[in-house]
């Protein structure tokens, strides 16, 4: 048995784990539940050795140990799948698998065959079908992401610890990964599933723990819950259905069109793909993670090539070739991925705010500080920011905070088309219903927005029109009447044999 | 500042106002290595040894201005050196001794400069060498072409004026060389580029955020290879009033001021993977730079255990600044 | 037949060290052609050429290896001046037996490694800056042995380095060779795998239960005896003492690495260091001949060796540029890689998909 007791973690003054306890049997998958933020993944990097707690114990089977990095860590007999990868990408299949655990031979040389036969049976079992020279980073996502269960798999661990390793994952692949990790509950192998999927929630798991602001609320058997009671757990709000937000709807009749993409490919991740959008207009893309909808939207803004097709913007076919250019065109880009694409950590409140402002305009140009001041401030106060100060720096704020502070960034520029990536991933739900606000009213000024998000609510709570992605390409338009979660979901794991979805969307075409 | 609590132990806090102020930092560092000079030889408590320290510090402070507005958006610049020997070779050659040729010698510097900065700055962001190789290499061939212009033994001398304007003594004090003007020009240009202008906030963005910086719509190839070329006119107008300062130039003279423009900079805070730094802190640093070398000869050392000295002391000193992080956390 | 051929081509085009390769040979044949190949390929030019730069092979290799483990050290080139001094003055002075002083001289280059080691990985300084504030501590202790050039190598000592084994290959060649081998059986250890992870990424090397900062200790440990090796060579190939020579070596070594196709971390491998700093060695030892050969061709020319330097440095600058084709040929094998991947998953598939082998035609 493993358990965590009163675990604290702190980093810097953002408590990410405050009192958490979790425990997990030998046999049983135990799901690890929260929104994004609660503390999950620093429990995982805390039994991956990753994370130093400032407090609390652990325990294997009663008794204390400590965890010091990742070697203590396999060594007690725990194996991570990090959500993030732990992969090198730069080293092949073969060497990645192995790596920390080569079978050696008499001479201490790596043995050649051994290891061929351990990396041939896993590529087997989990059903990846690549070259064991191939280089990881030749790899698919999902390809990548099976790998890295398959490695931690290959450590025969007692506690297997899966790091929302589905996100990535296609439906046939889910599969393979569940079967196995039946046969793992077989063997007695205790696991851990992080998941922001309930659906697989109660597929595969035994019991669950739910985490809410670092900290453990609840534990029980799966059977004891029902949906809207994680929900409950996870947010301390139950799910008000009879509340609806008023809907941002107009026709696109006589609009100007402001963007049209015709039949857009790019290599590997985009295939033939239309689309448009009008003054004014939300336009939304779902579909599960990395099916070509980030590429789709970079490709729009300049920063990536595209092979085929025409992106007409504004009237003109677009030959932007760079995002400087399309930011002076009027575009503006809000990524959900905050850390890499959007935030400047290092950088103050204030210059975050005017990083928009900042990239138009001539190069030597003289910004004057005070206007610069009110800009933000004006900003600030608008959106709602929570700050200590413009000088603070962006890594001060909490992660919503953080994307209102993106937002703001480029609702103050004005654009004519506001590109979003996924732009409310990892935010909390207050955050996030503020950020809806913002861009309905800036929809309703007759800003164009095209937003791409990975939650089903979301796209329905706002857009007008929701192309969905499956494997590159559009599997169906739901406007209007079409607009309900069950059709988006089905279109979402490419399930088009609804033949409604599917004649619509070519009579568009 | 005000938000150190109390509740903090004396190591927090002085690490704490390290992170938060480090050029202060380097003033007080500067401040108490000349209090143990002064201890050790009272004698070096003088006017013109004061001067000296101002005009040495200076030099360095805009040789390292370009420096910092490279390190700062996430480049290097390893060919500052060798720019500065070559402005200091044409400052002699072309003025050889007569007055009256400041125009051209500056325009020729500085076109010099900024075409090895354009030089550094295109093969780094084009071609994505590492700047560390690119700019060494570079300023390989810009050492050995000073050899082969001037058969390894440049002529000439800095104008008579032109020395003047950097040694002569402001109202006759000692310990303000006119070199001051020359810093009253300079210093402010680098504040207005880095802090005031639309250019050193999107050099502050490249640095700290890459790719965030070129998805938000900075041409960020654009703005590493101004960085690069401001470098080199820095350099290049430093290696001239270097070489009023020495009235003479040879090959390879202020080599070493590649290396010590880089460690005065990242003593001043500036970060070693871009995005933070200040030139206060550069100028800051220059000090602490010059003045440890004072303390050394001072301590009356020989060259080798002023060497190890002088290692180790920059060894301490990266400590302090510029640890990377842990991988665990 | 042809096909085999063709395919360890192919091989031999995206492997890391391609441009070097390719540098190389460049280099090799413009030397012989500028040499006339009867001189170049005689036995005794093969020997001058390896005895003269066996050491600056030796460092880039070194250097090679700390570079795949995503750290540097830039004092290499004043740590073969540290070996230099140490044998000499330690036989000098103490009178030991020469071989003994040898081994001190590896001793103190491991040493001065484990110095560099602790500042880089244990301290987390960033290594150049570090190991060139290293630089000024060796050079000082140098001179704190040896204050000025002086001491010998008894004389059959380097007479045996200067002389061929079976009258063909040189003994230096033997000290490449030997380093090689060890870097050749290091590599199919799991040490050879852990350092690609530790250069690649620390974090997930780290995740897998590998230190980062022992796995650099072992790749600092190795630089440190081939660093003492290459200064025994340079030691009996000047057959004298000086505390302040081949500082550049260090950063040369660096150039040649980068320039043979090593990456900073995790990527590359040996070849490119050797490669690289051969390229070097050719290029300056060309230039020497296209000027003897202009000296001899046209009458009245005489020129300073500062333009013999000029014109290969120009020469190493412009080498550089060219790892812009190994930069192409690792984006093919990416490229080629993700086509595979598709061709599979087409394969498994319904054919509609299939377009997207169309679509690689397409640049």
């Amino acid at each position: 048995m493993f358990e965590l007791r009163g675990v604290d973690k702190r980093f810097d003054a953002v408590v990410a784990l405050n009192n958490a306890s979790l425990s997990v049997e030998p046999g049983e998958v135990h799901a690890l539940l929260g929104s994004n933020g609660s503390g999950k993944s620093t429990m995982i990097k805390i039994l991956a050795g990753l994370v130093n707690p400032n407090a609390g114990e652990i325990l294997i089977d009663g008794n204390p140990v400590e965890i010091r990095n990742g070697y203590d860590s396999r060594k007690l007999g725990i194996a991570t799948a990090f959500q993030d990868l732990s992969l090198i990408p730069t080293m092949s299949v073969r060497d990645n698998i192995l790596l920390g655990n080569e079978p050696r031979n008499a001479l201490g040389f790596v043995d050649q065959k051994a290891s061929d036969e351990i990396i041939n049976r896993l590529l087997e079992r989990f059903q990846i079908d690549c070259d064991p020279d191939d280089y990881v980073q030749t790899l698919m996502p999902s390809t990548q992401t099976m790998l890295e269960v398959a490695k931690a798999v290959a450590l025969k661990p007692r506690l297997l610890l899966l790091d929302e390793v589905t996100a990535a994952l296609h439906y046939d692949e889910i599969q393979v990964l569940f079967s196995v990790m039946r046969e793992l509950k077989e063997e007695g192998i205790a696991m851990v599933y992080v998941t922001h999927r309930m659906n697989e929630v109660f597929e595969v798991c035994d019991r669950t723990t739910i985490m809410r602001s670092g900290e453990s609320v609840i534990t029980g058997p799966m059977d004891d819950f029902s949906l809207d009671d994680i929900v409950y757990y996870m947010t301390g709000q139950r799910p008000d259905k009879s509340k609806k937000d008023v809907v941002h709807m107009h026709s696109d009749e006589g609009r100007e069109i402001v963007l049209d993409v015709k039949n857009l490919s790019i290599f590997p991740k985009v295939h033939d793909i239309s689309l448009r959008a009008h003054k004014g207009e939300i336009v939304g893309i779902g579909g599960l993670q990395g099916q070509g909808q980030p590429e789709l939207i970079r490709a729009i803004l300049g920063a990536i090539r595209y092979e085929e097709g025409e992106i007409i913007y504004d009237g003109e076919p677009s030959t932007l070739k760079s995002p400087s250019k399309a930011v002076k065109n009027g575009m503006g880009f809000i990524s959900g991925e905050r850390n890499r694409e959007a935030i400047f950590p290092a950088r103050t409140v204030l210059e975050n705010i005017l990083a928009g402002k900042v990239a138009k305009g001539k190069t030597f140009a003289y910004m004057p500080a005070k206007a610069n001041r009110a800009f933000a401030q004006r900003a600030v106060d608008k959106y709602n920011i929570v700050i200590g100060s413009l000088n603070h720096p962006a890594s001060s704020l909490s992660g919503g905070n953080q994307q209102k502070l993106v937002v703001a960034r480029w609702i103050a520029m004005q654009p004519k088309l506001l590109l979003l990536d996924d732009p409310t991933r990892g935010v909390d739900i207050h955050s996030r219903l503020e950020i809806h606000e913002i861009l309905k009213e800036c929809a309703n000024e007759g800003m164009t927005i095209l937003i791409s998000s990975s939650e089903s609510e979301e796209l329905l709570s706002l857009c007008d029109v929701i192309y969905v992605f499956y494997e590159g390409c559009v599997s169906a338009q739901l406007t209007g009447e079409n607009k309900t979660p069950e059709k988006l979901v089905a279109a979402m794991m490419g399930m088009s044999e609804d033949q409604e979805i599917v004649s619509t969307m070519e009579a568009k075409a | 500042m005000s938000s150190t609590k109390s509740t903090l132990t004396l190591g927090q806090r002085s690490k704490l106002f390290m992170q938060k102020s480090p050029a202060r930092m380097a003033f007080l560092i500067a401040l108490v290595l000349y209090a143990i000079t002064v201890m050790i030889s009272p004698g070096s408590l003088n006017a013109s040894a004061i001067g000296s320290i101002v005009m040495l510090t200076l030099l360095l402070s805009i040789a390292s201005a370009g420096q910092t507005i490279v390190l700062i958006g996430g480049g290097m610049d390893f060919g500052v050196g060798a720019v500065m020997s070559s402005a200091a070779i044409l400052t002699t050659t072309i003025m050889n001794s007569q007055d009256g040729r400041f125009f051209p010698l500056l325009f020729a510097a500085l076109a010099m400069g900024a075409t090895v900065g354009l030089l550094n700055g295109i093969c780094t962001v084009k071609i994505g060498l590492p700047p560390l190789i690119v700019t060494m290499a570079i300023s390989n061939v810009i050492t050995r072409m000073q050899y082969v212009l001037t058969q390894g033994s440049p002529m000439g001398y800095a104008s008579p004026s032109f020395i003047k304007s950097v040694t002569s003594k402001l109202f006759g004090l000692q310990f303000l060389p006119s070199i001051i003007l020359y810093g009253l020009i300079i210093i402010p240009l680098v504040f207005y580029l880095l802090n005031h202008s639309r250019f050193g906030k999107q050099v502050y963005l490249l640095g700290n955020n890459p790719v965030a910086a070129r998805l938000n719509g900075v041409n960020i190839n654009r703005i590493q290879i101004l960085t690069y070329v401001f470098s080199g006119m820095f350099a290049a107008f430093a290696g001239m009033l270097g070489a009023a300062y020495m009235n003479a130039a040879r090959c390879q003279i202020f080599d070493e001021y590649a290396y010590n423009s880089l460690i005065a900079v990242i003593i001043g805070g500036t970060s070693f993977s871009g995005g933070v730094g200040t030139y206060t802190g550069s100028i800051a640093g220059s000090l602490v730079m010059v003045v440890l070398s004072n303390l050394l000869t001072a301590m009356g050392l020989a060259q080798p255990t002023r060497n190890v000295f002088m290692g180790l002391i920059m060894i301490v000193l990266l400590i302090f600044y510029n640890r990377e992080k842990k991988v665990r956390q | 037949m042809i096909d085999t051929l063709k395919n360890s081509f192919t091989r031999l085009r995206r492997s890391s060290f391609f441009a070097g390769f390719v540098l190389f040979i460049i280099a090799l044949v413009l030397n012989a052609a500028l040499q006339g190949p009867a001189s170049f390929f005689s036995v005794k030019s093969i020997n001058t050429l390896f005895a003269k730069n066996a050491a600056f092979i030796l460092v880039a290799i070194g250097q090679s290896l700390l570079l795949i483990a995503g750290t540097m050290d830039v004092s290499c080139g004043i740590q073969l001046a540290l070996v230099n001094v140490v044998t000499i003055m330690t036989h000098q002075v103490w009178g030991i037996p020469f071989a003994l002083s040898c081994l001190l001289g590896i001793g103190a280059a491991v040493l001065a490694s484990i110095a560099v080691w602790v500042c880089c990985s244990v301290f987390r300084l960033p290594a150049l800056l570090a190991s060139y504030a290293m630089t000024y501590v060796i050079r000082g202790v140098n001179v704190m042995i040896m204050s000025v050039p002086q001491g010998k190598v008894p004389k059959e000592w380097y007479m045996a380095y200067d002389s061929q084994l079976f009258g063909l290959i040189p003994v230096s060649f033997f000290a490449v060779l030997g380093v090689l081998l060890i870097c050749r059986f290091a590599r199919k250890t799991p040490f050879g795998s852990h350092i690609y992870a530790v250069g690649g990424n620390p974090r997930n090397a780290f995740a897998a239960g590998i230190s980062p900062v022992k796995v650099q200790l072992k790749a600092f440990l190795l630089k440190g005896v081939i660093v003492g090796i290459a200064g025994l060579c340079l030691t009996l190939m000047i057959a004298a003492g000086n505390p302040l020579q081949a500082e550049d070596y260090g950063i040369r070594s660096l150039s040649a690495c980068i320039l043979g196709g090593l990456g900073f971390g995790g990527w590359g491998s040996v070849a490119s260091a050797v490669f690289g700093s051969g390229f070097f060695v050719l290029i300056q030892n060309s230039v020497y001949y296209f000027f003897s050969l202009l000296v001899r061709l046209i009458p009245g020319f005489s020129v300073s060796s500062y333009w013999q330097n000029f014109v290969s440095d120009v020469i190493i600058f412009l080498g550089l540029l060219m790892t812009i084709v190994t930069a192409k040929g690792r984006q093919e094998v990416l490229r080629e890689g993700i086509v595979r991947q598709f061709k599979r998953i087409d394969y498994r598939k319904s054919p509609k998909e299939s377009e997207g082998k169309e679509v690689t035609t397409h640049e």
